[in-house]
């Protein structure tokens, strides 16, 4: 194959040399990468940290943390683009990120066997925060330290929209604050104004009043739009059908789903705890009262008018459905409206859809006497710092959470891939301002207004509930609402099962 | 002590020994040189310790791999080992008092995992020998059966992710297809309760179908072409030569290929989980799904090693009851064989 001249001046090499050096490379490249890539490694400088403010951040040159993270547009962007930190600071980060799931398996065993594999980890509120709680450190306790990089604006409650530092870093008590804000899927309404206008008679014809979306638009409105757009299909006409829940494999986007819907109609909760601080003990559930069974009811009539491919698509697959052209209207977390509106991939972008506030309760849905609100709930994704690792560790960690959450750093990606900010302070930015209205450089700015004027705002927000076995909570929840949906039990059925097993799940 | 038969005799060594052990007592029995026993100094038995310290090496990795998690698993399934910071408790029997008095879905994950291993074992053993029955012997047998193979080459969450997007109702291949010929409506194989599990069958008789194939290939080129022709001329034909000849003789190879996928079923999750999570209404909730969720989703590790355990015992007794029914058919041929 290759050309050996007759008098080489290199010596040739045998087999079994080539093999034993090759194997030797081998070994000492596994070796290697055991000793140095997956190992953090700390460099510490006391005395130079205090000598200037710069110094405070480059204190840990030389030091190594990993981030392990939701697939989330923030961490792909800062992954992306982690020199200006790396500059700042002379840290090295390796952020991983995986689907929600997976990282919460792989924080889990970190976390519960005593390690450290993941300095910062990402605490989504309910799934990640509420069971690991105890295992992250109090991030006040940097918070007041001088010999630590502060953020300018300071990490208190007011520096985040409302609500946000409590989601995601206040767990069972206000003592500690376990994470801060670093990204946030909130609820809002999707829906195609291009086809709403053009059937808009139609519709009025039909039933008294226009086919559009307000903040007062009921459950039981988006119930009848559904239906009409299924009846014109049925009736030949080439338009998508109306709505379609979240469903599929991920359990917390079911519970969430109908959480909205029961929230909206009398701001019924699952637990008479604190939603917002959550409880270790919660006590007997509220499934099975009169509103939980009445809304289920309603939430199995919706499904019938649903998309037939309701039950498989969750959350990421009815996005697409949506980018499709295949339905008219989904409640969907504004993180998705870059996907939404990029026309190489959607049927729905180009001006074609509008953006609402979660719907509102219908009245004479209301069982518990409550309010009708526009039930709008979310995830908050903080950034954590595992308590297992050494103090110095955190420390480091520290300094990247205070970056990775600065306005600066959360500007930088809602420019770039499409962020949801967690700092008011973003949403002030002029340039951020023009962009909530077409046309527009950051989509997810158009959600704005329904999300962040409406929908995180007391009264319509629901967090809940937060408690250590949510993750096992949420799929109790998938599983009855599946059977109920597809016709295996009553809504009385499902909502008594979901009791009898919530409540056992907490010895009761 | 000294052997004194030939069965127990290192002959070799003695032979080696023959020209300078002069002292070994040797005996002309009708013209052969025959030797009655050795002295113990150049035989000597093995102490036990010396057994012992032989076997040391493996008992040892077999320990460090097998054994000790195993005790864990047994010691985690009677504590409360959960997700909190607190201390592991004792609670006994009450992790198994839980799953066989009040877990629905521990109950649920057995009988979908029983229906789930019989579907695919039953179809895989029938499309496997009927394939290995087509290639046998056919010009292009070495071409077909490397294509064939290709399935089990892709990782099995690879595999569930492939089928994932090809039954998708919105830009799936498969489902169009399905969809264009009518079979399918517009709700895709694993969006409705009825047809999911179905939808994971596939998948595993298309991907493990092969490895049947290929073991039962083997196998037909071990049948005696003496008993084939024999059967022949007393007027068979192909079929009843199959099954008179060529069947029976492919049972301990069959028995290899329904162990290994039988215990592959019974710890199958990569598919299940990239494919429907155990959804739609738990109707694809096998049981190693369950002990998955119930493992590393909800982290109550005590409760998971219960089901484990549970797992595990029901694994041996059926894989001891399937190698006493395959041993049936093969003890009384050879009684037959014996005989005859």
């Amino acid at each position: 194959m290759f050309r050996v001249p007759r008098d080489p001046l290199y010596r040739s090499i045998s087999r079994r040399r080539f093999l034993e050096l090759g194997g030797g490379a081998a070994t000492a490249l596994g070796a290697g990468s055991i000793a140095v890539g997956l190992n953090s490694v700390i460099t510490r400088r006391p005395v130079y940290a205090a000598s200037s403010d710069d110094a405070k951040w480059k204190q840990y040159a030389g030091s190594k943390l990993v981030f392990m993270s939701e697939n989330t547009p923030p961490s792909f962007a800062i992954r992306d683009n982690l020199k200006p930190f790396y500059d700042l600071t002379g840290i090295e980060v390796e952020i991983l990120t995986d689907d929600l799931p997976v990282v919460q398996q792989k924080v889990g065993i970190d976390l519960r066997s005593g390690k450290a594999d993941f300095h910062l980890n990402y605490v989504q509120d309910k799934p990640i925060g509420a069971p690991f709680a105890d295992f992250y450190a109090d991030l006040m306790r940097f918070a007041g330290d001088d010999t630590l990089p502060q953020d300018p604006e300071g990490v208190a409650d007011e520096a985040w929209f409302e609500n946000f530092l409590t989601a995601c870093g206040r767990m069972y008590s206000g003592e500690r604050i376990i994470a801060f804000p670093y990204d946030c899927a909130v609820a809002c309404t999707f829906y195609r104004q291009d086809l709403f206008e053009k059937y808009s008679k139609d519709f009025e014809a039909d039933h008294g009043y226009r086919l559009e979306f307000t903040p007062d638009t009921t459950w039981k409105q988006l119930y009848e739009f559904a239906a009409f757009f299924k009846k014109l299909r049925e009736a030949g006409q080439d338009v998508p059908y109306g709505y379609a829940q979240h469903h599929g494999s991920f359990a917390w986007t079911t519970q969430l789903d109908i959480q909205r819907m029961l929230f909206a109609h009398g701001r019924w909760i699952d637990f008479d705890i604190d939603d917002k601080l959550g409880s270790k003990t919660p006590g007997p559930t509220n499934w099975g009262d009169e509103t939980s069974v009445f809304i289920m009811e309603k939430f199995r009539e919706q499904a019938e008018v649903c998309h037939p491919d309701n039950l498989a698509n969750g959350t990421l697959q009815l996005n697409t459905v949506y980018q499709a052209g295949q339905i008219a209207m989904q409640v969907q977390y504004h993180e998705f409206a870059a996907s939404i509106e990029d026309e190489n991939t959607s049927r729905a972008a180009g001006g074609k859809t509008a953006y609402a506030a979660c719907p509102k309760g219908e009245p004479s849905w209301i069982k518990n006497g409550g309010p009708a609100v526009n039930g709008c709930n979310c995830g908050i994704g903080g950034i954590g710092i595992n308590a297992n690792a050494s103090e110095d560790l955190q420390r480091a960690a520290y300094i990247f959470a205070v970056w990775a959450t600065s306005r600066d750093t959360q500007f930088n990606v809602l420019k770039g891939v499409g962020g949801t900010p967690t700092r008011k302070s973003v949403l002030d930015i002029p340039e951020v301002q023009a962009a909530r209205q077409r046309p527009t450089s950051m989509p997810n700015a158009l959600t704005f207004e329904a999300v962040y004027d409406i929908g995180i705002r007391d009264p319509n927000f629901v967090l809940g509930p937060k408690i250590p076995e949510a993750n096992e909570y949420h799929q109790i929840i998938l599983t009855e609402v599946q059977k109920c949906v597809s016709g295996k039990q009553t809504a009385e059925e499902a909502c008594l099962a979901i009791k009898e097993q919530v409540d056992d799940l907490h010895d009761l | 002590m000294a052997a004194r038969t030939g069965g127990r005799f290192d002959l070799g060594r003695a032979a080696t020994a023959d020209a300078a052990a002069a002292v070994l007592p040797v005996r002309h029995v009708a013209g052969v040189r025959t030797i009655d026993y050795a002295p113990a100094r150049l035989n000597p038995q093995p102490s036990r310790s010396y057994y012992f310290w032989m076997m040391a090496p493996a008992i040892v990795v077999l320990a460090a791999i097998s054994l000790y998690p195993f005790f864990w698993l047994v010691w985690m399934s009677l504590h409360n080992v959960e997700v909190g910071a607190g201390p592991d408790t004792f609670v006994g029997f009450a992790n198994f008092e839980r799953l066989f008095t009040r877990d629905r879905k521990f109950w649920n994950g057995w009988s979908l995992l029983l229906q789930y291993s019989a579907m695919c074992l039953s179809l895989q053993i029938v499309l496997g020998v009927l394939l290995a029955v087509i290639l046998n012997g056919s010009r292009y047998e070495k071409i077909l059966v490397t294509v064939i193979l290709m399935p089990m080459m892709m990782a099995p969450v690879i595999a569930g992710l492939v089928w994932y997007y090809l039954y998708n109702s919105t830009f799936g291949w498969y489902h169009w297809l399905l969809q264009s010929a009518g079979i399918l409506g517009e709700t895709s194989i694993v969006g409705s309760t009825s047809t999911a599990m179905l939808g994971l069958v596939i998948v595993d008789v298309w991907q493990w179908t092969p490895l049947i194939t290929l073991i039962t290939l083997a196998g037909m080129k071990r049948v005696p072409r003496d008993q084939l022709e024999a059967n022949m001329v007393d007027g068979a034909g192909e079929l009843r030569n199959f099954f008179a000849i060529v069947l029976p003789n492919l049972y301990p190879f069959l028995l290899i290929a329904i162990l290994l996928r039988f215990m592959d079923n019974f710890r199958f999750i990569d598919v299940a989980l990239t494919l429907t999570g155990g959804g739609p209404a738990d109707a694809t909730n096998i049981l190693p799904v369950y002990l998955f969720d119930v493992s590393f989703q909800y982290f109550k590790l005590g409760r998971g090693a219960a089901i484990a355990l549970t797992l595990l015992l029901v694994t041996i007794l059926l894989g001891m009851l399937l190698v006493r029914l395959f041993e049936g058919p093969q003890s009384r041929r050879a009684d037959m064989g014996s005989e005859g």
